[in-house]
């Protein structure tokens, strides 16, 4: 039975409510057990490549791990079920059930057996996410050949993730370390689906929080997002855990129009926005390295060490952190030109809410810096524009706090041309956030005005659905071509000569390849669209004027046309 | 304590009413919030799940791997990893074996495609695919040493890929064994005749201007000399001084120069059968060709950068020999030539086919070779 | 999202052109065909020419060496492949009827970077191409009109 939404809220359609998915939701062993068929997959993947043929093509470990896993992924989970893989992957899992010290029946209380150390507040944003990601892409054109690589790289994950449960508490390894999460938080802003509350009302009157706080029935949300404030699905893994902890029952899954989460883009992130233009870079370089015709790339991407290799390296770091973001911003820049500025900026808006007092929350069990900044946050939601996205990081007043904790990091990590542009910039919208948020005697920016920073980090949005189609695409050319490795990898895991199965003799078949420029065309050009909207709606939410869109629109096609350029021209 | 709703209509189907709804009782799962046994039971499962999800790959991989590798009749099993020499070549190269032991060799690649190839008990396997593994069952009769070798170009140090399996003990009864390889039997023929392969040879005088044709000598119906026509005689003469020998007699001082050299030609191809001749063809792609090119003319890719005979002499030029050379191989005989292919170039390059190549097989080698400059 | 009725107008012109630009036929010169001999060495793990051009229409022979292992030559769209070993070289021989880029792989494992051993084959001239940069174009230009915000609205 469908949940009827209370009178004057419309949430869509909560796919949760049907009882056939109710029930396997509330009941923790379909999870489980999905969880841990996924476990033992991926040990035989590390197996495999560690005991296994270092032939890549007839290595279960190779081809079931980035050819049908990656694919599934990419090509499916993510664009119509979000972060869904989160919720049953199984690095974290045995680093959770050790946390829990349960393995499905959760022990009472919610109660975590870990040191509980928090994460350093510097680093708690996806910025060592971006790093874990480019560290695995440089090393890509090694790691997706050789099993042994790609067994020490999953085992590592395990090893880091276990490590991590066990000193720090909840989920830390999959919402601050896990380098797959980053990017699948990002474009999991385009499924169809989320996770949301009912009814926040149900929510401002309920003490116990237990799904942030956990109870007897269940745990407090790994992921430290607090379900009723949720705006956007980059930071919720669809554990579900909320939904079965909650005691009011408000928490669904519901069917959305797809996408939703992006059309707010005022109070986006650097961090993210960086992780979107990385993503779109390293579409590039994948285009280019592995699937174009120039053989002294890719050897100079497979010898490490080597003086060839040195110079990829700098010419990737390059891209990646300088070229593409660079680029990104003279886009930016010009549309600032072009468009100017209307009316009231967000930020001004963000200060006029950071000066309203939260409302007393006596006797709230909650960490106390978080308190004020939910109450908050629910009423900036209740209220007009929102003060950005609220992931259950705290926003607004303590958000400044944050801000300017963050710039060390920036300043430190980020080279030094983008260093020196972007540096110091807040995060979390308008680094004149308030006075009373940033330390004193720090200048709120140093390079860039805050309103272009803030233009950066909002029109970051549009390369969500780009790059997404993005990899999409670059998926698409090699997937189908080498799919048919799967069965005889179903047969033969480890290159031994056995045959379980009768498919070990398959030989390699390139299922259509005729088909995937036709279906290469249609994805990367939805993705332009959607970019190109987006563009346009960034542009009306930070005051400019329409043209101020056209140069990230051009950016955005420019992009499309080099992509199409690598895999047809 | 709470009441989930489980799916069913819920008691008085209570509507969601914001702040002040009633709380509801926890969903009685089995066992589910209260210790007891139902819930240890639980527990074990869920625990059971767990190791079995942890410990089915290893506990499958190397528990089938232990059945599987159980060969027919309790024969030993070997295995034999080839990789590109350059990485370690056949691992292991040196195998010892029991005479009248049943053995199943499994063979496997992780690179690129070899092939296998033990001469001297009968193993010839074309393909060994990267990640599959071949496996051929062997029993070898009598004691001795069979060398064996990769049989497809593997990398260009692809010559250098051999191994040997020395066969100990009594041999049994009844045994037969194949076609021993040349270097296991008696000294060959230049090593008789004393010649020096590595002595710097003139050139021919005296060559063909077209190319001379062996069936156009063997309708010419030449009285051939016992020097020529009998094969052990002429394999210790040139072509260059035969020609001499020919030109010299008078019988045959009506014969244009052409019509001697066809009937050189015929002296030197018509013992090569057909399907002699196919199997040659054969043997020169697979072993020959990738340093001496397809046409003979040393533009072969894995003959590049060897050294040739600069290695004795920086004066010449690097690289394998050029069969297409009329100068230089008419002033060679057979025995040279299979003395070459027998031994190697001690640091030329030159792969040594002794440990590979049966009598038969060297001398259609050579003729192999003659047709670069003769036709058939 | 509801469109109004001039976005929708806008849109259904877009979809239009996008059509046209994808499937209209082009009355284009073609070069006469010839045939067209090319030498390809397969090394690990790259093709030399990386790519090779061709026009519609030509007989195209392919001579497939190898540099230091056995490889194979797999040409997407047409299906035809040979091996080729040091010493075995292969020939390759099909008529080049379609435009557009395909893609040359090896498929015979080769080691590690197997299969991302790829070349290219250009058909000119190349319309898929041609055609995609002109969809991009109307698609970016259409999106821009399509959600272009009404005078008033923010």
């Amino acid at each position: 039975m469908t949940e009827r939404p209370p009178p004057g809220r419309t949430r869509g359609y909560a796919l949760s409510e049907i009882p056939i998915v109710r029930r396997a939701l509330r009941s923790r062993w379909p999870q489980f057990g999905l969880t841990a068929i996924m476990l033992a997959f991926f040990v035989l993947a590390i197996v495999a490549g560690l005991a296994g043929t270092p032939a890549g093509n007839r290595n279960f470990g190779i081809v079931f791990v980035w050819i049908v896993w990656w694919a599934l992924l990419i090509l499916l989970l993510v664009p119509f079920a979000g972060r869904m893989w989160c919720g049953v992957c199984p690095i974290p899992a045995p680093g959770e059930w050790l946390q829990r010290r349960a393995l499905v029946q959760p022990r009472p209380g919610g109660k975590l057996y870990t040191l509980g150390l928090k994460w350093p507040r510097p680093l708690r944003n996806i910025w060592l996410q971006n790093a874990g990601f480019l560290g695995v892409a440089l090393f890509s054109a090694v790691i997706l050949t050789t099993p042994a690589a790609t067994a020490l790289v999953l085992l590592a994950f395990m090893i880091v993730a276990v490590g991590t449960s066990l000193a720090f508490e909840r989920r830390t390894f999959c919402r601050y370390l896990c380098p797959v999460g980053g990017f699948i938080g990002l474009y999991s802003q385009v499924a169809p689906l989320e996770l949301r509350v009912k009814d926040p009302a149900v929510c401002a009157g309920h003490k116990e929080k237990t799904c942030y706080t956990g109870s007897d029935d269940g745990y407090g949300c790994p992921w430290m997002v607090f379900p009723g404030s949720l705006t956007s699905n980059t930071y919720c893994g669809l554990c579900t855990e909320c939904l079965r902890t909650c005691n009011r029952d408000n928490v669904a899954i519901f069917a959305r129009r797809a996408g939703a989460d992006l059309l707010q883009t005022s109070g986006r992130r650097l961090d993210e926005a960086y992780k979107g233009l990385i993503m779109l870079a390293c579409a590039f370089i994948y285009s280019a390295v592995l699937l174009g015709p120039w053989g002294e790339l890719k050897e100079a991407a497979r010898a490490v060490g080597t003086p060839g290799w040195m110079a990829y390296t700098a010419a990737f770091l390059a891209i990646n952190l300088v070229v593409v973001p660079g680029l990104f911003w003279i886009a930016v820049r010009a549309g600032r030109w072009l468009g100017g500025r209307e009316g009231e900026t967000s930020s001004s808006q963000i200060e006029r809410l950071a000066t309203q007092a939260p409302p007393a929350m006596a006797g709230a069990t909650l960490p106390n810096f978080r308190v004020g900044a939910i109450a908050s946050s629910l009423r900036a939601e209740s209220g007009t524009v929102s003060a950005g996205r609220s992931e259950g990081i705290p926003p607004v007043e303590a958000r400044g706090e944050i801000a300017s904790s963050q710039t060390p990091l920036l300043a430190t990590t980020v080279p030094s041309l983008g260093g020196a542009l972007l540096a110091t910039t807040a995060v979390n919208g308008s680094a004149r956030v308030t006075a009373r948020g940033t330390r004193p005697g720090r200048p709120a920016v140093r390079g860039m005005s805050a309103s272009t920073s803030e233009l950066f980090a909002g029109y970051a949005a549009v390369l969500v659905p780009l790059g997404l189609a993005a990899w999409v695409a670059f998926t698409l050319s090699f997937v189908l071509i080498n799919f048919s490795y799967a069965w005889p990898a179903l047969s033969d895991p480890l290159g031994w000569g056995w045959d379980l199965l009768g498919t070990a003799s398959l030989p390699w078949t390139p299922y259509a390849p005729g088909l995937v420029p036709l279906l290469q065309v249609p994805v990367l050009l939805a993705g332009l669209a959607s970019a190109i909207a987006l563009a346009l709606r960034t542009a009306g939410q930070h005051g400019q004027r329409p043209w101020g869109a056209l140069p990230v629109a051009a950016f955005c096609t420019a992009s499309t046309i080099g992509l199409l350029g690598l895999y047809l021209a | 304590m709470n009441t989930w709703h489980a799916g069913e209509p819920s008691d008085g189907g209570t509507a969601p009413e914001p702040d002040g709804r009633p709380e509801r009782d926890a969903e009685r799962l089995p066992g589910a919030g209260s210790r007891g046994r139902p819930r240890r039971r639980l527990d074990l499962a869920a625990l059971v799940i767990v190791v079995v999800a942890l410990t089915a790959a290893p506990v499958g991989v190397f528990g089938y791997r232990a059945a599987h590798l159980r060969a027919p009749a309790g024969a030993r099993v070997v295995e034999i990893i080839a990789r590109v020499p350059e990485q370690g070549g056949f691992g292991p190269d040196h195998i010892t074996l029991q005479a009248g032991e049943a053995v199943r060799l499994r063979i496997s690649s992780p690179d690129v495609v070899h092939g296998f190839s033990i001469p001297g008990l009968g193993v010839d396997i074309d393909e060994i695919y990267p990640g599959k593994v071949v496996e051929v069952d062997i029993r070898p009769e009598r004691p001795g040493r069979f060398p064996f070798a990769c049989t497809r170009w593997c990398s260009v140090d692809h010559w250098r890929m051999r191994g040997v399996i020395d066969v100990v003990g009594a041999p049994i009864q009844g045994g037969v064994t194949p076609d021993g390889v040349v270097a296991t039997q008696r000294p060959p023929l230049y090593q008789r005749l004393g010649i020096d392969l590595d002595a710097m040879r003139h050139a021919a005088a005296d060559v063909p201007s077209g190319r001379p044709s062996a069936s156009a000598g063997a309708r010419s119906a030449f009285a051939l000399p016992l020097a020529l026509s009998s094969a052990d005689e002429r394999r210790a003469t040139t072509p260059a001084d035969a020609f001499a020998r020919l030109r010299a007699d008078p019988s045959n001082s009506a014969r244009t120069d052409g019509e001697i050299w066809d009937a050189v030609a015929w002296a030197w191809l018509k013992d090569l059968r057909p399907d002699e001749l196919a199997a040659a063809d054969e043997r020169f792609a697979r072993d020959c060709a990738a340093c001496h090119g397809p046409d003979g003319n040393r533009d072969g890719p894995a003959g590049k950068n060897l050294p040739g005979l600069a290695k004795m002499d920086p004066s010449l030029p690097r690289g394998p020999a050029d069969f297409t050379d009329a100068p230089q191989m008419l002033a060679a005989s057979d025995a040279l030539l299979e003395g070459k292919i027998l031994r190697g170039g001690m640091g030329t390059g030159m792969p040594e086919f002794g440990s590979l190549y049966t009598e038969a097989e060297l001398r259609s080698a050579v003729a192999r070779i003659r047709l670069f400059t003769f036709d058939r | 999202m509801s469109l109004s009725r001039r976005q929708a107008l806008v849109a259904s012109a877009t979809l239009v052109l996008l059509a046209a630009a994808l499937l209209a036929p082009l009355p284009l010169q073609r070069a006469a065909a010839q045939e067209r001999r090319i030498k390809v060495s397969a090394r690990s793990f790259a093709y030399e020419p990386g790519t090779v051009y061709a026009n519609v229409g030509d007989t195209m022979v392919i001579d497939l060496e190898s540099e230091d292992a056995v490889h194979g030559l797999y040409v997407d769209g047409y299906g035809v492949s040979a091996h080729a070993e040091p010493g075995r070289p292969a020939q390759l021989r099909f008529v080049a009827s379609q435009g557009g880029a395909f893609r040359m792989r090896c498929n015979v494992a080769c080691g590690s970077l197997h299969p991302f051993m790829i070349g290219k084959l250009v058909v000119g001239p190349n319309l898929p191409w041609l055609r995609a940069v002109a969809a991009t174009l109307v698609a970016a230009a259409g999106a821009i009109a399509v959600f272009w915000p009404r005078p008033g609205t923010k």
